[in-house]
């Protein structure tokens, strides 16, 4: 009787069945898991305990205290340290015969290219961000390695097995994820209306101003409408250049009054003087230092902490004055460190920075008061400018352990089984799962071709790509393009790089070029090619396909566009969680309602789980001989 | 130049590590939580128990007892993830306590090694605790004496069972178990009332649509969307003898008159604040009418006779059942959804609501403060807590809770009511219930069986003898499902029966080839589940699970019933 009795008596079939089938054991299977925070530390105590041979982690986060609440491999004298590492080192006790490898690295980064993901017979995603997820999804597809894919959202959970060939499932990205909201530059800058534009303006332009780099990258601002309040925006540039000579004081003891005296007077009032934008709203009233000054003298200094009330203009005068003061501080502290002729010290935003946190909520209150906007709580504050998405141990408990469940159905390639699982609070269910899908067939990530391409790079230019291997190879025609991750490369009108090598284009080894079709007949689907490094001999040609490749056609259908608002795969997406059941619209609800109260036989609405979508797998098919 | 105000103090450690769970269940659950003292009656390989404790010492309940006399031997070290080599021969309680408290300094814990035959039996063993979670195997006269302890003190009492791939729990909670913050989904709370307008209202929607038809366009586009659908109501109620949209056709109608009211001669082609009414113009039709089940409330007797020591729920929910009779509707939450408007009209908007809703409140509160004085009420309840009420008017709860299957050996089991209703799902060939019956079973072949005979600890099915005990399991199983038939006077017809027959033999073999035995996997998530409801409960916050869970893992599927 030993440490794997119960695993053993209870999971004795699966070890079986996988071995008849002459699959690698438990034991020896290899994964990766990405991503070591909430799922991520419940998966790898699952993953230890179940008994899987070989666990490589990758994460490049540290521990945070407000981890603490769920992320239970880790405990306050590890706040700093690498998640992944500490897991490793918590995880590895549970049980000694599991090999461990851990990586505190950016899952982006070049060594994991796809030759390393195919090392995996599993990869599960324990992700928080939309970005990393479709960048794993992307390997994993161009590996042809099962993901197991999944997020929660406070008592929301969701589990999603993504197969390329054998089982043929929808993957990552033939859903339509909403992308973050963002707002015009006037909005923020000129006429906010709301609590979020303040905060907006708080977090992306004045704390970006004073303490970071600068709002232009700040990806909550959209600069659509710039052309159209050319004047506008010029005026506000000339405000930001402004702030930045009062950053040149900081530290000195007039500071505060003079951002206090630039952002919150002198702009609002030139804002004000602008007679026609307040024609039909309540123009801005400037606040005044010297006021505010002597009321703040009776504010508490507990007040930052109470953080669920609404501050009085006071309360966040007191709270800006000395979040500035230590900030500045830091700012110097850090300047005096760095070394000079490096990057100049900047600080950035973090919600679970205390400091950062006080100042945004301060200024956005403030300027909410110049508006005769509402002004909210520092914690609601938080959870706004943060984008916090609430995150307990229940909920990651039960979806990393439905993780585990679809990948003995994985490991077994029992793909028809294996099912998308969702934990919602409704307590008639608890969890409720839907069979995979089949992929989206317009879907800008899985409907592709993939392939590798042997390149001399030193030797090959893209006419080499596009005469002999493009077009004589593949039958290409006239109409098409190259795009690299940077941008086109080549099409009808952009000829001039044909003869620069791979080398002057940048296109090195696991770098991924894409060939769009622009054929109006028979079009072919977009192929992607990842770069393989080979020195050829010089006799032959310098591009080579490692085999035969047939490229499948595009579905004749008027497809729905690409990232539109295709109905039937768009999922509102928080932290990967698509909010249970895919929903109808609330009036189609209600109409449906209304139809069966009133006993009326009509059409039930168009709902989209009813769309059935046509699998033209046999078009799409890639097949690669190896000859 | 004038003084600065002085420094102020950073957040305390405790808020941020709670964040993201406040922004749950808020300073009040995390309260609840905080006061909360759990005791686990650990038992068989035991880690469900942990892995749910595990859950809960994280979010920080502020105190747990763990009862287990078992010594930690090397099969545990294989799943239960706490256990390692140098515990071996060691109390599993003691251990498995200690480490838990690692997670979280703000706990406190605690452990029985006392064999809980012995330990129950003491006078006031159960008094510190106010919530108990029972792992099975159990013997059923403790468990028996758990339930009578719940069903006398109102504390939730949780029974869970995990074996191999399949787990189950059933809770006990008291049987008036009332909520008022269910956390309804957002898009479900928005009550802005436009059929029970009040003259604020209505002096708000006149103002803002007098001479729409000459305004400017920018404005025209910030007309909020609200004053927009009351004032085509008004004009709608003109040409129907004062009548709002009755039919389905009438209420379309309506809807398509708004469309049309828009502007469309204008770059964007349409005005989101009509785009925003015509999204609404159905579901403003709607009858602002409580649902049945909150209007059952109001008439059950804990609503109806209020006194003196009634828990302040059933004083707010029958002061709010007078609201309703007088004015029948809920008094106005006083929240207004997000819209394209003007922030000045917005803001003007928002605090017509509040003040309505303040103006409810207020008259709710009146009755309360009455009820306090007639019935003599010693505590007086706060104004906040029947503010909160009637904001959550629209959505209160009450769960009936009542106790579980306490297998006795020799015993038929009672299925009372609900006999009917679970024998008729019974013949479903996806519902869980056939492993509900195995679970009574296994229970049943528990209760009868000793590891050694000595009456020491119960000896599950499969653990040395699995043909015997299958057998022996799935005769008990069969029996328990003619008995439920015969209770609910029904009959289930071939080839019906013999394949619920087969699905519940099934259900044994698989439970006793486990041999008592858990999985971690299959124990981490069932103590996710469990964790979750005991949140619930403590909290006294969202709906709960009522009142029986199953799980299969090799489906990933779990079915609630109400046994």
């Amino acid at each position: 009787m030993g440490r794997d009795k119960s695993a053993r008596q209870s999971l004795g079939s699966l070890h079986m069945r996988i071995k008849q089938a002459r699959r690698a054991p438990i034991h020896e299977a290899r994964v990766l898991m990405v991503g070591a925070g909430g799922i991520g530390c419940e998966l790898l105590k699952n993953l230890v305990l179940t008994g899987f041979g070989e666990i490589h982690i990758v994460d490049l986060d540290t521990i945070d205290l407000s981890n603490l609440n769920r992320q239970f491999l880790f405990r306050n004298e590890h706040i700093k340290k690498s998640k992944a590492l500490v897991a490793k080192e918590s995880a590895g006790k549970f049980n000694p015969n599991v090999k461990i490898e851990a990586y505190h690295d950016n899952i982006k980064d070049p060594q994991f290219n796809v030759a390393w993901f195919a090392t995996f017979g599993i990869v599960f995603n324990a992700l928080d961000n939309l970005d990393a997820r479709r960048h794993v999804n992307k390997m994993c597809l161009a590996a042809n390695v099962p993901l197991v894919e999944s997020g929660t959202t406070g008592f929301n959970g969701q589990v999603q097995v993504i197969r390329k060939t054998q089982g043929k499932t929808e993957c990552y990205d033939c859903v339509t994820k909403d992308p973050p909201k963002s707002f015009p530059v006037c909005t923020i800058r000129s006429t906010p209306s709301q609590p979020i534009h303040c905060i907006v303006w708080g977090k992306s332009y004045l704390f970006a101003e004073i303490f970071g780099t600068s709002e232009d990258d700040a990806p909550e601002l959209n600069h659509n409408e710039d052309s159209e309040n050319a004047q506008e925006i010029e005026k506000l540039h000339q405000e930001s250049q402004a702030l930045k000579r009062i950053r040149d004081s900081m530290g000195s003891k007039d500071f505060p009054r003079l951002v206090f005296n630039k952002v919150f007077k002198e702009d609002i009032e030139r804002l004000r003087s602008m007679e026609d934008m307040w024609k039909t709203r309540r123009p801005p009233q400037a606040l005044d230092f010297e006021q505010l000054s002597k009321e703040a003298l009776g504010v508490a200094d507990t007040i930052a902490q109470k953080d669920q009330n609404v501050w009085t203009a006071a309360e966040n005068f007191a709270v800006f004055v000395d979040s500035l003061r230590r900030l500045s501080n830091r700012m110097e502290e850090t300047r005096a460190n760095v070394d000079t002729g490096n990057a100049p010290a900047i600080l950035t935003f973090d919600k679970d920075d205390a400091d950062t946190l006080d100042f945004v909520a301060a200024s956005a209150n403030l300027r909410s008061h110049i508006f005769g906007i509402e002004t909210r709580s520092k914690f609601d504050i938080k959870q706004m400018a943060g984008n916090i998405i609430p995150a307990i141990a229940t909920t990651n408990a039960m979806t990393a352990s439905l993780c585990v469940l679809q990948a003995f159905k994985v490991m077994r390639e029992e793909f028809d089984k294996a099912k998308m699982v969702f934990l919602t609070r409704s307590t008639e269910r608890v969890i409720s799962s839907e069979p995979l899908r089949v992929p989206n067939p317009t879907c800008p990530v899985c409907s592709v071709t993939q392939s590798t391409l042997l390149v001399d790079t030193s030797r090959a230019t893209l006419k080499d790509l596009v005469d002999d291997l493009l077009r004589l190879q593949l039958g290409y025609g006239d109409e098409f393009s190259i795009n690299s991750e940077t941008g086109i490369l080549f099409d009808p009108e952009e000829d001039q790089n044909l003869d620069k090598t791979f080398n002057e284009l940048g296109l090195k080894a696991d770098s991924f070029i894409t060939i769009i079709d622009d054929a109006d007949e028979d079009t072919k689907v977009n192929v992607v090619f990842s770069i393989a490094e080979k020195t050829l001999d010089k006799d032959t040609r310098p591009i080579h396909l490692p085999g035969k490749l047939k490229i499948g056609t595009k579905p004749k259908a008027s497809a729905p566009e690409v990232n539109g608002n295709g109905n039937e795969h768009n999922h509102p997406v928080t932290n990967g969680v698509t909010n249970g059941k895919r929903k109808r619209g609330a009036e189609d609800n209600l109409e449906d309602d209304l139809v069966k109260k009133r006993g009326k036989v009509a059409a039930a609405p168009a709902v989209a789980d009813d769309i059935i979508l046509v699998d033209d797998a046999t078009d799409g098919a890639i097949v690669i001989d190896d000859d | 130049m004038a003084d600065l105000p002085p420094p102020v103090q950073g957040p305390t450690a405790k808020e941020k590590k709670y964040d993201r769970q406040l922004r749950l269940w808020g300073a009040t659950g995390q309260m609840a939580l905080e006061d909360s003292h759990m005791l686990l009656i650990n038992s068989g390989p035991g880690v469900v128990g942990i892995e749910t404790l595990k859950n809960l010492v994280l979010p920080g309940m502020g105190n747990f007892t763990i009862q287990d006399s078992a010594i930690v031997s090397e099969a545990d070290l294989g799943v239960n993830f706490f256990l390692e080599e140098e515990y071996i021969g060691g109390f599993r309680a003691e251990h498995t306590c200690n480490l838990l408290k690692e997670l979280n300094p703000d706990v406190q814990g605690n452990f029985i090694t006392e064999p809980i035959d012995s330990w129950l039996t003491q006078p006031d063993s159960l008094k510190p605790f106010t919530l108990i979670l029972a792992i099975a195997p159990i013997r059923p006269e403790l468990l028996a004496r758990l339930s009578a302890h719940a069903n006398a003190t109102l504390i939730p009492l949780f029974y869970v069972h995990c074996v191999g791939f399949y787990s189950h729990f059933s809770v006990h909670l008291p049987s008036a178990y009332p909520i008022v913050d269910t956390h309804p989904d957002s898009e479900t709370t928005a009550d802005i009332r436009m059929l029970k307008p009040w003259p604020e209202l209505l002096q708000f929607a006149k103002e803002k649509t007098s001479n729409m038809d000459t305004m400017e366009a920018d404005d025209h586009g910030h007309i909020p969307y609200i004053a927009i659908l009351l004032h085509h109501l008004e004009e709608w109620k003109k040409g129907h003898d004062g009548k709002v949209p009755q039919t389905y056709q009438e209420k379309t109608e309506f809807k398509t008159t708004i469309s049309k009211a828009a502007r469309t001669n204008n770059p964007e082609g349409g005005e989101e604040n009509y785009d925003e009414a015509v999204a609404a113009a159905l579901k403003s039709l709607k009858e602002p009418e409580p649902s049945s089940s909150v209007k059952e409330i109001f008439k059950v007797p804990e609503c109806v006779l209020v006194n003196k020591e009634s828990p302040s729920f059933w004083v707010i929910a029958h002061a709010i059942g007078l609201f309703y009779t007088k004015y029948g509707v809920l008094p106005v939450p006083g929240a207004v959804p997000d819209m394209k408007a003007r922030s000045a009209d917005y803001i003007q908007l928002q605090n017509v609501y509040k003040s309505k809703a303040r103006k409810d409140v207020m008259e709710v509160l009146e009755s309360v403060r009455f009820l306090e004085r007639t019935t003599g009420r010693e505590t007086v309840i706060e104004e906040k807590d029947v503010e909160q009420f009637c904001k959550n008017a629209a959505h209160i709860k009450l769960v009936r809770g009542r106790p579980f299957h306490v297998v006795q050996a020799g015993e038929t089991i009672k299925w009372g009511e609900r006999a009917k209703s679970i024998a008729q799902n019974l013949t479903f060939p996806d519902t869980l219930i056939p492993l509900y019956i195995a679970f009574l079973a296994f229970d049943e072949f528990v209760a009868t069986h000793d590891k050694d005979r000595l009456s020491g600890a119960p000896k599950m099915p499969g653990e040395t003898r699995q043909e015997t005990d299958t057998e022996k399991v799935t005769g008990i199983a069969f029996k328990i499902t003619d008995d439920l038939i015969k209770e609910a006077g029904t009959f289930i017809e071939e080839p019906d029966y013999t394949a619920v027959k087969e699905r519940i033999g099934e259900f044994v073999q698989e439970l006793v080839r486990a041999g008592g035995a858990e999985l971690h996997n299959i124990a981490s998530l069932t103590g996710g589940i469990v964790s979750q409801e005991i949140i619930k409960a403590i909290t006294e916050q969202y709906i709960p699970v009522d009142n029986t869970c199953l799980f299969d893992g090799v489906k990933s599927k779990t079915e609630v019933i109400r046994i």
